[in-house]
């Protein structure tokens, strides 16, 4: 990356025969990118120095004795660099039938078939068969510890990995042993990469199926998942991911570039946690009770007798979850508002540390377990209850008013939870104990099943989207909120997307003002004034 | 326009004599009894001859210590046009990725033959082969061991250097 100095002047040059100017310190790989030409490379990662060793990023820099290592090789004004020459073209075949002198070639059961820099590069340029006649050398698997596999058969020593723990985690734990042929990664200790937080990352960067993870492993093929775009739900850190799904179910997250907040890289924490997004036991239809029994309905007959029944407005009180988007907190805000004002408290889990990336000091495992207790911060909710995101409902549990629960599990509650209120509403995924006194029970979609933002600990408001059809007939929680107060209201302006209950929230939240969907995009917004960082 | 009614006239019934075109009729049944070209197949007992290309019901290859031959590399279920492959992957106690489920409903598959020519381990193959009939519906969706069990000879490919396969 061009530092802040260099970016004052400018270079230059002709790429295939296209004239491209970019800041003074760039390289040619990366000025061949910025005008939409991939340059084929293993060892360089923009999140990572390059050592030019893989020479597969080789082309001609007219002028020059021999191939230029692009990744490396600054660009300069004037330079004339061709990619696709012949000279260029025939050097990387001849470095990839290299590559595939020792490679197994198991791509059927290779996990990483199919998103493998080595299939596509050989695919698109490689020699179609090989000429090496020469036994190839056998390593077998290892186990690297943790989530992690080794197959050294299929490495290609770009060593992406090494560095990676070196310069990112700054925990060297892996390192080039050998030489020449029978150079190979390995671990200096045996418990490998056990226990080092951001050590999955290195399943991501690799370019091969020589790491790769064993939750996944023989899991579903790379060309069978769609990915989503989303934002790690796991803390308030807000990390760019792409929901990785095959038969409506979440099979792994990845993250997603934004340099603003993760980089390249998200932690283990993180990574590991998403099969709650596919659970099973799922509230599906809406019901209300009659006479002590549930009347499972659809969604505006349940909103009609809910709107009737909220006609008389008594004191409310309401619970929200940092997990719920702030499209579903602001419309639950506007509700409580409308209702007359009330207490709105939410619940987050916190742990006893931040887990840091040494090498990207943005970004960390933040202690708030949650990704949206901002959001709610600035919706004016309250925070109680202790680390394990327990305790707190004292008050709630007597409330003879209305209550209302957006998103909480209240797993830590009894049944008696919400007796005496005389309205209780529960808005949730999941069935809970504590809601079998609730008068209402609304299915609600979880954040992978529904369009929205979250707000992170910086501040950023992050859009994500959703990557798996919600179970029966769930909706996000502002639908049907925003429906409830129309009809409370007796008329005015329905919403129908998440970019316009957006902006609806952004009518109560001054933060929020002046921010739409449109200028969040994929990278995030900062709300309008510098709040405050939690005590983290 | 008018409808125009066509008046057949047909002899009197009393007055015609059927013996004739009888006659005709039991000449040409004698006649074939003793043609020396026969045409009927004498199916079941009697099997008829089918092509080496001939593309039928599935079976799967197995190694010599019983294994499926199949590896869950998940081309089959890609390439298959009609979507009747179900796989799902996993790791056998020695190591091997192997198909943890593997069943192809025979009611959806179209026998196009696809499923065999792209499996790179030579495991799946449509067979010559074309008893199928069962009792019930479910049976129709043949499972892991079921194609393994099957033993009827194996289709050959299409060869495109050798059209004609001469």
């Amino acid at each position: 990356m061009a530092d802040s100095k260099a970016t004052q002047e400018t270079v230059t040059l002709t790429i295939d025969g296209q004239e491209v100017t970019v800041p003074k310190g760039t390289t040619i790989l990366q000025a061949a990118e910025s005008m939409g030409t991939r340059v084929p490379h293993y060892c360089y990662h923009p999140g990572l120095t390059a050592p030019a060793q893989c020479r597969l990023c080789l082309v001609e820099v007219q002028g020059a004795p021999k191939l230029q290592a692009s990744c490396v090789t600054a660009a300069q004004d004037g330079q004339v660099v061709l990619t696709e020459s012949e000279q260029a073209t025939e050097m990387r075949q001849g470095v990839l039938e290299f590559y595939l002198a020792n490679h197994p070639l198991d791509c059927p059961i290779c996990d990483q078939s199919g998103e493998c820099k080595l299939q596509d590069y050989v695919h698109a340029e490689g020699r179609k068969h090989g000429r090496s006649r020469e036994p190839k050398r056998v390593f077998g698997r290892d186990d690297f510890g943790g989530d992690i596999l080794f197959y050294g058969d299929r490495c290609v020593m770009c060593t992406r990995c090494v560095r990676f723990m070196e310069e990112k985690a700054q925990d060297p734990r892996l390192t080039v042993v050998e030489r020449g042929n029978r150079s190979i990664i390995d671990t200096f200790f045996e418990d490998g990469v056990e226990g080092s937080p951001y050590a999955g990352n290195i399943v991501d960067i690799c370019p091969v199926g020589a790491l790769v993870s064993k939750d996944f492993l023989h899991k579903a093929r790379a060309w069978d998942l769609d990915h989503t775009p989303s934002i790690c739900p796991n803390c308030s850190q807000g990390c760019n991911i792409d929901l990785h799904v095959r038969d409506n179910r979440v099979q792994r997250i990845k993250p997603r570039a934004n340099l603003s907040v993760n980089e390249y890289w998200m932690c283990d924490y993180g990574r590991h946690r998403y099969e709650w997004m596919n659970r099973e036991d799922r509230l599906e239809a809406p019901a209300y009770k009659v006479g002590g029994e549930y009347v499972i309905t659809d969604w505006s007959s349940v909103l009609d007798e809910l709107a009737e029944r909220l006609d008389d407005p008594r004191p409310a009180l309401a619970v929200a979850s940092p997990f719920a988007s702030t499209e579903e907190l602001g419309a639950l805000r506007r509700l409580v508002d409308h209702l007359g004002g009330g207490r709105i408290v939410y619940r987050m889990p916190r742990a006893d540390e931040e887990i840091p990336l040494p090498g990207f000091s943005d970004l960390a495992r933040r202690r708030d377990l949650a990704p949206n207790g901002k959001g709610a911060e600035i919706l004016g909710m309250e925070r109680v209850g202790d680390d394990e995101g327990r305790g707190g409902l004292e008050d709630f549990s007597g409330h003879t008013g209305t209550l209302i629960v957006l998103g909480d599990e209240l797993a830590d509650l009894d049944q008696g939870f919400g007796e005496q209120a005389s309205l209780y509403m529960y808005l949730g995924a999941h069935p809970s104990p504590a809601a079998r006194q609730a008068d209402f029970l609304l299915p609600r979609c979880t954040f992978a099943e529904q369009e929205g933002t979250f707000i992170n600990h910086q501040g950023r408001v992050q859009r994500f989207w959703p990557g798996i059809q919600a179970t029966g007939a769930a909706q996000p929680a502002w639908i049907a909120l925003a429906a409830l107060q129309l009809r409370l209201e007796g008329g005015g302006r329905g919403i129908s997307t998440a970019a316009e209950a957006f902006l609806q929230v952004a009518e109560v939240a001054p933060e929020l003002q002046g921010l739409s969907y449109q200028t969040i995009g994929t990278r995030g917004a900062l709300v309008n004034e510098p709040v405050a960082l939690p005590g983290s | 326009m008018a409808a125009t009614v066509k008046v057949m006239r047909r002899p009197d019934p009393g007055q015609t004599s059927y013996i004739r075109a009888t006659l005709k009729g039991m000449a040409l049944t004698f006649k074939h009894m003793v043609n020396p070209k026969k045409v009927t197949r004498q199916y079941p007992e009697e099997q008829p001859p089918l092509s080496e290309r001939w593309r039928g019901t599935h079976r799967m290859e197995v190694h010599a210590d019983g294994r499926p031959k199949c590896v869950a590399c998940g081309l089959c279920p890609t390439v298959c046009p009609a979507n009747c492959i179900r796989l799902v992957g996993g790791e056998d106690d020695q190591g091997n990725r192997y198909p943890i489920v593997y069943e192809i409903d025979e009611f959806r598959c179209i026998f196009c033959g696809m499923c065999q020519e792209v499996c790179p381990v030579e495991a799946i193959h449509v067979g010559v082969h074309f008893e199928n009939a069962e009792y019930t519906r479910d049976r129709f969706v043949y499972d892991l061991d079921r194609l393994m069990e099957q033993d009827h000879p194996t289709t050959l490919l299409w060869d495109p250097s050798d059209p004609r396969s001469e």
